[in-house]
């Protein structure tokens, strides 16, 4: 293209040789650029074999476990990287940023050693692809408004909620919101519900809480649903930028972005309710038991992942956490079976959840997995230091049981 | 004859992972809703996003053909040789830039800039103008009006190039046949340039089109993403195909329905490309070739 227009003449007089000249003075400069390219391909690529695999031309080989999927899992596993291979020399991890969804099909299909989810998988599927849902850490969710006037955490509910994001409630000043927050004097202005345009855990989890909060919900729940109001934004750091220019919005945003919400003018985050704060839910009905509202707290929100636990008999990982695990909602625990005990843990931050790696309980190769349970293990016993530098929380001892009880049971040899 | 083979390659693959599953009627209509895991509470409608992908388009591709005919022009006739080249050189650097960069430009730099300042003042100035006033609440960082702005500037080093090559392709027996009769440089341009080159003209903007329909990551990131309703003005958050596909992607994977949705989808808009680009190759023999170098990915 470029040396086409410069032999073009400008307007009218420009003459013959000018035109050839440049012809080849552009083929020559084609041809050094190729040259050019080769060498820096050449020594880029030697450079590679030499330094990024330092095993790969003598010693014991190398070998690489590959993962792929959650965009919120993919800075924690590369936090982990370097100090699991300052350990283990010989293993190498390679994490990838696609998606949850991505995450589960790669895992299904077996192209990768581990799938990274922000959602379970359903264990009647999981079963099915012989695969093991291994939770590596623990995140939440904030619900964070825009209310001019008012800075402090205000307490809101999934049933006003699921209210709000589906256009049942529409003013700040409703009964319903009022009544949960005594002695605050609530704006008149209509609310605005943000939601993500994009898939997403964190829409999975907040349509959970809606779903699990108020019977009238008509949305069901999942990564991407379609919302009846509300204007939307891509990414977390979307939400956060439109409800910074939002007045009286409304949105769910991971905790990940605490400190760029914090850095944020105008926005606060909500104390949520507990089922007994429900109106009509799925969970909780309203009226019985003391109604509590949680800030999420490192305390409260591991508290929730213990509760999860202890509410499923036989435990299971494979259940939403939202509400502290969820008695009653069968399918959000579906194939799990089995039955509810009650909580003996007070208190559990409601927008909770597990972040997942799926791992093979069959892997065609014995000795590639046990590379793959030895970085589980090591994760297990050592990564829940490296998890405040993602927000995330370190698994609790309940869930670390159950995962150390999930890896004896896979596969592997030397 | 290795692109026909490519093409039926993809139309076969598309049409397999599909299996042309039959949504009914309602996929040519304007009520989309999607309910995960309750196919019988959901509806499937292309309407909105054609819509949107349409509006996007051919308002950013007007944007663009006055300005790239500009351009066109002034460095083909009026700019001496030097600044000439220059413009051309640096429309064509434009070009080069990858879609995403113009994504992320725009989500970050100009969104705040088009909610707070351009739009509102746009709404007084110009709100007796279709799809210009609308409700206040419609006025936001993200919208129709950003992802055009971004799509003309994606397009105009295209149909600037293009238009450029056929006004320069008119015979300088004509040109100077014009001259000689004494008209004005300008209406040289208009009356035998703009007239001899006007199929490569045309070309050129339906290039341009084809490309503007099919941009996904840099609207994906500044339009918004609305997909309920139709945008109730210019400033709304709004939705295409090529960018609704790409956001749903990820998503899609857990849910077949959608999955077999989306690759639907995409076979619309692959119909609609090639229509477009087998109109614009029967008004001029611009090879494509050129047009995909320029193009770029995205």
């Amino acid at each position: 293209m470029t040396s086409s227009q410069a032999t073009r003449p400008n307007d009218d007089l420009s003459g013959g040789t000018v035109r050839r000249k440049s012809s080849t003075m552009s083929k020559g400069a084609a041809l050094g650029l190729g040259v050019l390219l080769l060498i820096v391909g050449i020594g880029a690529g030697y450079a590679i074999t030499k330094y990024a695999m330092p095993n790969s031309t003598g010693g014991a080989k190398t070998t690489t476990i590959s993962e792929t999927g959650s965009s919120l899992i993919y800075p924690y596993l590369q936090v982990l990287s370097p100090a699991f291979t300052a350990v283990y020399p010989n293993i190498a991890l390679s994490p990838a940023s696609t998606g949850s969804g991505t995450g589960i099909s790669s895992a299904e299909a077996g192209t990768v050693d581990m799938g990274g989810t922000d959602a379970y998988l359903i264990p009647s599927t999981a079963t099915s692809h012989n695969l093991v849902n291994f939770p590596i850490a623990i995140s939440s969710q904030l619900v964070v408004y825009n209310l001019p006037g008012i800075s402090s955490h205000l307490n809101l509910n999934g049933s006003v909620l699921a209210m709000i994001y589906q256009g049942a409630i529409t003013h700040w000043n409703d009964p319903l919101i009022q009544a949960a927050n005594p002695g605050v004097t609530l704006p008149s202005n209509a609310i605005v519900p943000i939601h993500r345009a994009d898939g997403s855990g964190d829409t999975f989890m907040f349509s959970s809480l809606c779903f699990l909060s108020w019977k009238g919900w008509g949305q069901n729940y999942g990564t991407t649903i379609t919302w009846p109001v509300g204007p939307s934004a891509t990414g977390n750091s979307g939400m956060v930028t439109l409800l910074g220019n939002t007045q009286y919005g409304v949105a769910y945003i991971g905790i990940s972005y605490l400190t760029q919400i914090n850095a944020t003018a105008g926005l606060a985050y909500a104390a949520l309710g507990d089922q007994n704060a429900n109106v009509n839910g799925v969970v909780g009905s309203g009226g019985a038991g003391q109604q509590n509202y949680i800030l999420p707290s490192a305390y409260t929100v591991s508290q929730d992942a213990n509760l999860g636990l202890q509410n499923l008999q036989p435990p299971s990982v494979a259940i939403s956490l939202i509400l502290g695990g969820v008695p009653g909602a069968t399918n959000l625990v579906l194939g799990a079976g089995g039955t509810l005990a009650s909580s003996a843990y007070p208190s559990p931050y409601p927008d909770t959840n597990l972040e997942y790696l799926l791992i093979s309980s069959s892997p065609a190769s014995q000795s590639h997995m046990k590379d793959v349970v030895t970085f589980l293990e090591w994760a297990l016993a050592y990564g829940g230091a490296y998890a405040s530098k993602v927000s995330f929380l370190p698994l609790t001892a309940a869930v670390i049981g159950y995962d150390t009880q999930a890896l004896e049971a896979v596969p592997i040899s030397n | 004859m290795i692109p026909l083979v490519v093409l039926g390659a993809v139309i076969a693959v598309l049409v397999i992972a599909s299996g042309l599953k039959d949504f009914g009627w309602t996929f040519w209509g304007f009520q989309y809703r999607f309910v995960p895991g309750e196919p019988e509470a959901s509806s499937w409608g292309i309407g909105v996003f054609l819509v949107g992908t349409f509006l996007t388009a051919g308002l950013s591709l007007v944007l663009a053909t006055l300005l790239s005919l500009a351009l066109a022009i002034s460095s083909v006739v009026y700019l001496p040789p030097l600044p000439g080249r220059l413009l051309s050189m640096v429309t064509n650097l434009l070009a080069g830039i990858p879609s995403v960069i113009y994504g992320i430009w725009g989500f970050v730099v100009l969104a705040p800039y088009f909610g707070m300042a351009l739009e509102p003042s746009l709404k007084d100035v110009l709100g007796w103008l279709p799809g210009f006033g609308g409700p206040d609440s419609a006025i936001g960082p993200w919208g129709t009006l950003l992802a055009v702005f971004i799509l003309t500037i994606m397009i105009i080093p295209l149909t600037t190039a293009l238009m450029r090559e056929s006004l320069r392709s008119v015979p300088r027996e004509l040109v100077e046949a014009g001259l000689a009769l004494g008209a004005t440089r300008w209406e040289v341009v208009r009356r035998v340039r703009m007239r001899v080159a006007r199929n490569g003209l045309w070309s050129a903007v339906l290039l341009g089109f084809g490309r503007a329909l099919g941009e996904s990551v840099a609207v994906a990131m500044v339009i918004g993403g609305t997909s309920i309703a139709l945008p109730p003005s210019l400033y709304a958050s709004s939705t295409t195909v090529a960018s609704f596909i790409f956001s749903q992607l990820d998503s899609a994977l857990l849910y077949p329905d959608l999955f077999i949705l989306l690759v639907e989808f995409s076979l619309v808009l692959l119909g609609i490309a090639v229509v477009v680009n087998l109109v614009a190759q029967r008004f001029t023999r611009v090879e494509l070739a050129t047009a995909t170098t320029l193009g770029g990915g995205g």
